[in-house]
């Protein structure tokens, strides 16, 4: 059996075999919030306990936020080199000059990472899958003259935000072909945090990567549950249950000797992320409900609710754009808030409470 | 089913669901969602023809070929002879240079010779596959070595990366009808989104074997069914089947009316 790398996450390499297959480019997915950018800094801390060079490329966070979010589990990430691909504010006067971030900005060790970099008063950096790629293959290329050794892992954090800005209109396909096959050839393990925006679309970094490990999040009653699932692992065997997973003050926890807790019986039929999404849009469909009679209660009692109209009309405007985490907390609010006005216990089945924060979060 | 040639796919259970295996000389579509064993399917389709002392093409236009080489060495199959052509795209240049085409006289690498490791696009040019050349490459090779059995992994890495957006249908079309009149048994693997519509390439092919990947409390369960197969009859139902350290093994219950080969 080939060496395996370990992910760093307790439970993960368990569940994948004894780790990631070195060189090869893996994705990492899942919802917003449900813990891929510290999946992808648990990958990093293990490289660096084990004195490999390790770099990140952050394109969502600039890298005084990721230093700040992750001195939360008092990590120490300074070993870590870290590459800046934040766009700029845009400079949206003509004069200014725009340039690519990879003529002009340095990698830097994470212990020196300051404050926010401030966008420059004259010219205005942006940021393409070009530049990006220049600089993290001179950085390679410097690393091997100075140190004589490679990168042993690198992070993308996040592919999506890459596409967004630099990767629209009828080539991105291509791009993100030629990105992962620069991110192949440089032979280091490499993880790709990148969002599912569509799931009815086969999306070129997932079929192109060697490995997806998938991050769930699903409401429980009123708790919030994670798990954790690997979807696709070429050579190798793999744990192929969505496994619970928590994220604590230690980071991200995976038990794979455990059962998800999925209560429901649907939970038989469907996939992972689509039972999940059926779970939610029932919940916001209940409060709503709930929320609309009391509108109408309200409206027979002629007490003036302008407002709440408006905050209902706006979940429901969320719930139609399938964002339904924000649907759901406007329709709690509007249901507490007219609970409220209404005095005595409305007549409608009683929705669920509001939910609590679950009980770690960063 | 007289007069029909049919031949092997080397998992007993899909030929007993294709009632003695696949028609020669036609192209195939195996679908699935990312990670159903589409490759796996497809290598032991290669596999059954080389021990018949066929020659076989595996093209790769995902995967490069040293990783494929590794990812099949946990099976102990003897893929020795096997010819893989790499038709994976270089990393692309941005400077303004023209468009390198892959050569049509690229030659394909027996498994055995394959490297360890990644092969590196060169500093100063990139070569791009597209379609066009790369059927061009193929009709050489066609004529240059008889081949019986062809793999194509996967057609939609073709349609994504070596055809232009707008002629997508009908240069998949035109590339499967070059695979017909070259008289080869191909397979074609299809990426399934996890919801939604099937690709329109599963329509264009004699017959498409789909993967099924289901989640439940078990884990990933999965099954296989014939969608569609031209000229033949076949199992209508859905069967169960499980990837192993012996490649894919599909139970077909002995019930199942045997093939009259």
């Amino acid at each position: 059996m080939a060496d395996r790398v370990n992910t760093g996450v307790e439970g993960l390499d368990a569940m994948l075999n004894g780790g990631l297959i070195p060189a090869r480019p893996y994705v990492v997915s899942g919802p917003t919030g449900s813990g891929k950018t510290i999946l992808a800094t648990h990958f990093l801390l293990e490289g660096l306990r084990a004195g490999e060079p390790c770099l990140l490329v952050t394109m969502d966070e600039p890298p005084s936020e990721v230093k700040a979010n992750m001195g939360v589990f008092g990590w120490n990430l300074d070993r870590l080199k870290i590459l800046d691909a934040t766009p700029d504010v845009r400079a949206h006067k003509r004069q200014r000059s725009v340039i690519d971030v990879g003529t002009s900005l340095d990698v830097r060790d994470m212990e020196d990472v300051q404050g926010v970099r401030q966008s420059s008063q004259i010219r205005a950096l942006e940021v393409s899958v070009h530049s990006v790629q220049k600089m993290i293959k001179q950085e390679f290329s410097q690393r091997l003259d100075r140190y004589k050794e490679r990168y042993r892992r690198v992070v993308i954090d996040s592919l999506t935000a890459l596409k967004m800005f630099s990767m629209q209109g009828e080539d991105s396909r291509i791009l993100v072909q030629s990105f992962m096959r620069f991110l192949s050839e440089l032979e280091s393990t490499t993880v790709i945090v990148s969002e599912h925006l569509n799931p009815t679309q086969i999306e070129t970094e997932f079929f192109l990567s060697r490995g997806e490990i998938r991050l769930h999040k699903w409401l429980d009653g009123n708790v919030m549950r994670r798990g954790l699932s690997i979807e696709k692992f070429r050579g190798s065997a793999f744990d192929d249950h969505i496994r619970p997973a928590q994220i604590g003050k230690t980071g991200l926890v995976v038990f794979p000797n455990m059962q998800a807790a999925f209560r429901s019986e649907t939970a038989l039929a469907g996939s992972g992320e689509a039972f999940l999404e059926s779970r939610i849009i029932g919940e916001v469909a209940n409060v709503l409900d709930s929320v609309l009679r009391q509108i109408d209660e309200a409206h027979r009692r002629q007490i003036p609710i302008k407002n709440i109209e408006v905050a209902v009309s706006r979940a429901m405007v969320h719930f139609q754009r399938r964002h339904y985490q924000k649907a759901l907390k406007q329709a709690l609010a509007c249901d507490s808030e007219l609970r409220q006005l209404l005095g005595e216990s409305p007549p409608p089945p009683p929705p669920t409470a509001p939910p609590r924060p679950p009980e770690a979060r960063r | 089913m007289i007069g029909l040639g049919k031949i092997r796919t080397g998992i007993a259970g899909l030929d007993r669901m294709l009632h003695g295996g696949l028609v020669s000389g036609r192209p195939y579509i195996v679908s699935g969602p990312p990670g159903a064993g589409k490759t796996i399917l497809s290598m032991q389709f290669l596999k059954e023809g080389l021990e018949g002392g066929e020659r076989c093409l595996f093209v790769a236009l995902e995967e490069p070929p040293n990783e494929l080489k590794i990812n099949m060495r946990p099976f102990r199959w003897n893929l020795d002879d096997l010819d893989v052509l790499d038709a994976n795209s270089d990393i692309r240049r941005f400077e303004p240079t023209p468009i390198m085409e892959i050569s049509t006289e690229t030659e394909p690498i027996k498994m055995r010779a394959l490297a360890e490791r990644i092969r590196k696009t060169p500093d100063f040019e990139s070569k791009e596959v597209s379609v066009h050349s790369l059927q061009q490459l193929l009709k050489n090779l066609f004529i240059k070595r008889k081949y019986h059995r062809v793999v194509i992994d996967s057609v939609t890495a073709l349609k994504y990366f070596c055809m232009r957006e707008f002629e997508e249908i009908l240069t998949t079309q035109s590339f499967m009808r070059f695979l017909t009149e070259a008289g080869v048994t191909s397979l074609l693997t299809l990426e399934l989104p996890e919801i939604g519509d099937v690709p329109p390439e599963a329509f264009l092919a004699r017959g498409e074997v789909r993967l099924h990947k289901l989640r439940d409390e078990s884990g990933i369960r999965r099954f296989i069914s014939i969608e569609k197969y031209k000229g033949s009859s076949h199992e209508e139902y859905v069967y169960p089947f499980e990837i192993t350290s012996a490649g894919i093994g599909v139970q077909v219950p002995a019930a199942a009316p045997t093939p009259a080969a």
